[in-house]
């Protein structure tokens, strides 16, 4: 794992505070939710407050009175002014016969069929006298209409007979009476017949000046009949515009057209009053509420039961003045959104009576969550700005780092591996002046070198030095030997005396090896250039070392008739020695050396190929070293691992470099020194 | 009379059987182990060769410093530097300072026996009225063995001793390649390539000296010298 990437890690590590953030921003969300719900609850209250009492604004009439306080209703309740009177608290507990429409949310066809009704065919309330004589009443309130729905059980369903003598009794089939009050609170009788599945008829009794009936086509009130079920079903739609608070139906079951019919419902049999009523909000109620409406709210009051009696509606509009939500405030949500959270606050309060004991409705507001949720992505959205653009500073400020970092080791690890490589003296070693860690670790590497560059010195000086110092006792030898070669010497004594003398030969030999590397040294020192043609050169030094190595072959190629080369012949020559010194070394006897001269095109190579063993591996750099050698056996001649480093000496001093390979086919060894020109 | 020989060496096993092997010749030797000894006797009497190493006792470079006061004592005295010391600065310095030789203590006695000899030669044929008898001439140079002396161009060439036999077994045979070995042993010396590399370098230098275009001394690379015509 690169420091980068480790670094790398590292700086993701503040992705931590993005997800601090969306925690928060929940945290902050849940009670931004809950202050909204607690002033929501105060909303409501206020409202539901100002409601305490209205039992005129919630509901559509008075109080219906039980049948046995019929007169006193009558004269305690008239239709204006009766709400402000205290009310009975038993009156909010629905009667018998009270009606509870629904909301529809669509209209009806009025065809006698209950399948465009919501809810089940057993829905409504059932009145009847016995298990023969009964009916269910389905209400339901749309658009300012009331649509009442009976299904009416009857094992002898019976028409009306048509005409238009309604009155004639003969005629008499099935019959249904509506009775309500009106809005004046006068009673109102209508009667819907049918003579045949289909539309029905409905007629209104009107009760003349005198007192006498007639009977007059209600329009307004249409409707359906249709048998079906154990029975038949009236379906009919009366304007509420038409109805005052009570409302009841009354069925005339017949078995026979014009017979005595079994009356049952909701209204006296004998003067078709009603007993119960339409539990239906005030049409001021609605007017009431829109005065509290504010955008992305809802106001809803409904009965203690929880019925809804009117509304008012602004969740669509939304609060929200300006654009959408930003592209990056959406993207942030899908991090912090619970699926399937609600995101509307409701808060309920009850409305009381005026002394306050009696539930006489309930208020629910429900408000969009739009107002917090867009505080709360607000926030969010700085906040994630804000940490996200924190790590991302943090990840590059790392990345950044690291790469110096990187790039400072490498060039540590390059200055260290070349000075090792080159063993040449490191006199800018990188990264010294540096103050830090690293700094510490360059200066103690540009120690090390130094020291070991010292070291190689003083090795490399040694031979130099130890062949000086050397070399007076072995003149002390030389000396005393020349000088016993003058006195008498018995032949026996001869033997050891040439022995001896042999001894200092090679030990002078050796002196000779010694010090060469120096001398080169020196000589490079003071040598001279100037401009020669080392083709001459090179071709002059192969025919020489033809008549020195009789052994080897010899082979000299060059890829020109003639190279002019600016420097020191003399030195190209000893460079050249050292190198067939070396390729005689380690070729067999009898085998060819080639030397080649190339030319490229900013610098001549000279290259020297020995078929023999090739070179061990991994010693390519250090070859060329001083005092280094890799040759197995040992041979007569003294070697000290000179012979290349003078080489390297030499190429150096023509501003080139020696490289050795192994041939191609593996069979030997090849040093190539190339100089630029 | 016996010719007096003075050896300036500090190492006493070295200038005891250097003092022996002169005594042998027939030669008076006195021997000193540092400068101010050498020089308080100098004083007194000059001898007429001497053989001085150049480190002497606690002076390094003592035995310079002797060669330059010997020489101010006497132009014609022969000195000889004999020293383990083979660097060309030494050798260089030396010979500037008036040596007539700078040798390396590789050399056997019976070689440095025959070059005190060949000095003293020098130095009798130099007193003779100037009757060369033994001279060789390649064109402009004249090599007088006998004084071991060479003229270019009428001009002296001022050359140490083993320089002259360089040039003498060069010239001797123009056209001749001489390798290194051969010229080493013209010079009854002992020398690495490098040093007879530097020596034929010097002999050059002391050429081109007079003549800018001499070009008489040729290297053959990889085989040795030649003296062309």
């Amino acid at each position: 794992m690169s420091l980068r990437l480790k670094l790398l890690l590292l700086g993701l590590a503040t992705l931590v505070l993005p997800w601090g953030g969306c925690r928060y921003a929940r945290e902050m969300e849940s009670a931004l939710r809950d202050g909204e719900v607690e002033s929501l609850r105060g909303v409501s209250q206020t409202v539901a407050a100002s409601l305490q009492g209205r039992t005129d604004l919630l509901y559509r009439q008075a109080p219906p009175r039980p049948p046995a306080a019929g007169a006193e209703s009558g004269a305690d309740a008239p239709p204006a002014s009766g709400t402000d009177k205290p009310t009975d608290p038993d009156d909010f507990v629905r009667g018998p016969y009270d009606l509870e429409p629904m909301t529809l949310s669509a209209a009806p066809l009025l065809d006698g069929y209950a399948a465009d009704w919501p809810g089940d065919a057993g829905d409504g309330l059932s009145f009847g006298r016995d298990e023969k004589h009964k009916f269910s009443i389905r209400t339901g309130v749309r658009e300012r209409m009331l649509y009442v729905l009976l299904n009416v059980h009857d094992e002898h369903p019976v028409f009306d007979a048509g005409g238009n003598n309604t009155l004639t009794t003969a005629t008499f089939g099935d019959r249904v009476w509506l009775g309500f009050e009106d809005a004046r609170g006068e009673q109102q009788r209508v009667l819907l017949t049918a003579s045949g599945p289909g539309p029905i008829i409905a007629r209104r009794i009107v009760t003349g000046e005198y007192g006498q009936r007639s009977v007059v086509l209600e329009p307004r009130i249409r409707g359906g009949w249709q048998p079906g079920g154990d029975g038949y079903r009236v379906e009919a739609r009366v304007p509420l515009s038409m109805l005052g608070g009570g409302f009841g139906v009354l069925v005339d079951d017949r078995d026979v057209r014009g017979g005595a019919p079994v009356s049952y419902g909701t209204l006296r049999s004998d003067d078709l009053h009603t007993m119960g009523r339409l539990i239906l909000a005030s049409p001021e109620l609605e007017g009431y509420l829109t005065q509290f409406l504010q955008a992305g709210t809802k106001l809803t009051v409904t009965t203690p039961a929880g019925r809804p009696l009117a509304h008012a509606d602004a969740l669509g509009q939304s609060a929200n003045l300006g654009s959408g939500p930003p592209l990056l405030a959406r993207l942030y949500r899908r991090f912090v959104d619970r699926p399937g959270e609600r995101q509307v606050i409701q808060a309920r309060a009850p409305i009381y009576d005026r002394d306050h004991r009696v539930v006489i409705g309930e208020l629910e507001v429900t408000q969009t969550a739009d107002r917090w949720i867009r505080l709360r992505d607000r926030a969010l959205t700085r906040m994630l700005n804000l940490t996200l653009f924190t790590s991302l500073v943090v990840v590059t400020a790392m990345l950044t780092f690291a790469a110096w970092l990187a790039l400072r080791l490498s060039r540590l690890r390059r200055a260290s591996e070349s000075a090792l490589t080159r063993s040449g003296l490191v006199t800018s070693f990188p990264e010294t002046q540096a103050r830090d860690e690293l700094g510490d670790v360059a200066r103690s590497f540009a120690t090390l070198l130094s020291r070991l560059d010292e070291y190689t010195q003083y090795l490399r000086t040694l031979a130099g030095k130890l062949a000086h110092e050397i070399r007076t006792p072995l003149t002390i030898v030389r000396s005393s030997l020349d000088n016993l070669e003058s006195e008498q010497v018995s032949p026996a004594a001869r033997a050891y005396l040439d022995r001896a003398r042999q001894g200092s030969e090679r030990l002078g030999a050796i002196l000779l090896a010694m010090g060469a590397a120096s001398r080169v040294e020196e000589s490079i020192g003071g040598a001279e250039r100037l401009r020669f043609d080392l083709v001459a050169v090179l071709a002059s030094a192969v025919a020489a070392y033809r008549g020195a190595f009789a052994d080897r072959t010899f082979l000299f190629e060059s890829a020109a008739g003639a190279l002019t080369l600016e420097g020191s012949p003399d030195l190209i020559v000893q460079m050249l020695d050292k190198l067939i010194d070396n390729a005689v070394d380690f070729s067999p006897t009898g085998s060819a050396i080639t030397v080649r001269l190339r030319a490229e095109a900013d610098a001549t190579i000279i290259e020297v190929d020995n078929p023999g063993p090739p070179l061990p591996p991994h010693i390519e750099g250090r070859l060329f070293e001083s005092l280094w050698q890799s040759r197995a056996g040992t041979d007569r001649r003294p070697h000290f691992g000179l012979g290349l480093y003078i080489v390297r000496l030499i190429a150096a001093f023509h501003g080139g470099e020696a490289t050795a390979a192994n041939l191609p086919d593996g069979g030997g060894a090849r040093i190539a020194v190339r100089l630029p020109r | 009379m016996k010719r007096l020989v003075a050896i300036v060496e500090d190492e006493p096993a070295i200038r005891e059987n250097y003092a022996a092997a002169f005594a042998r010749e027939g030669y008076a030797v006195r021997t000193f182990a540092n400068r101010l000894e050498a020089m308080a006797a100098f004083a007194v009497r000059l001898p007429e060769l001497a053989v001085i190493d150049i480190s002497l006792q606690d002076e390094p470079e003592g035995g310079f410093e002797l060669c330059r006061q010997l020489r101010a004592l006497s132009q014609e005295l022969p000195i000889i530097f004999l020293t383990a010391r083979d660097s060309e600065l030494d050798a260089v310095s030396g010979l500037r300072l008036g040596a007539d030789d700078f040798l390396t203590k590789d050399l056997s006695l019976p070689h440095l026996i025959a070059r005190v000899n060949a000095l003293f030669r020098r130095v009798e044929a130099l007193r003779r009225p100037n009757v060369p008898t033994d001279v060789l001439r390649r064109g402009p140079l004249t090599l007088d063995t006998e004084r071991m002396q060479a003229q270019w161009d009428g001009h002296v060439v001022l050359l140490s001793l083993t320089e002259f036999w360089i040039v003498h077994a060069l010239a001797r045979h123009p056209g001749h390649v001489r390798n290194r070995q051969q010229l080493m042993d013209a010079a009854s010396v002992v020398l690495d390539d490098n040093t007879i590399t530097s020596q034929v370098k010097r002999i050059r230098r002391k050429f081109q000296a007079i003549d800018a275009n001499f070009d008489a001394l040729q290297t053959v690379y990889g085989m040795g010298y030649r003296w062309v015509e």
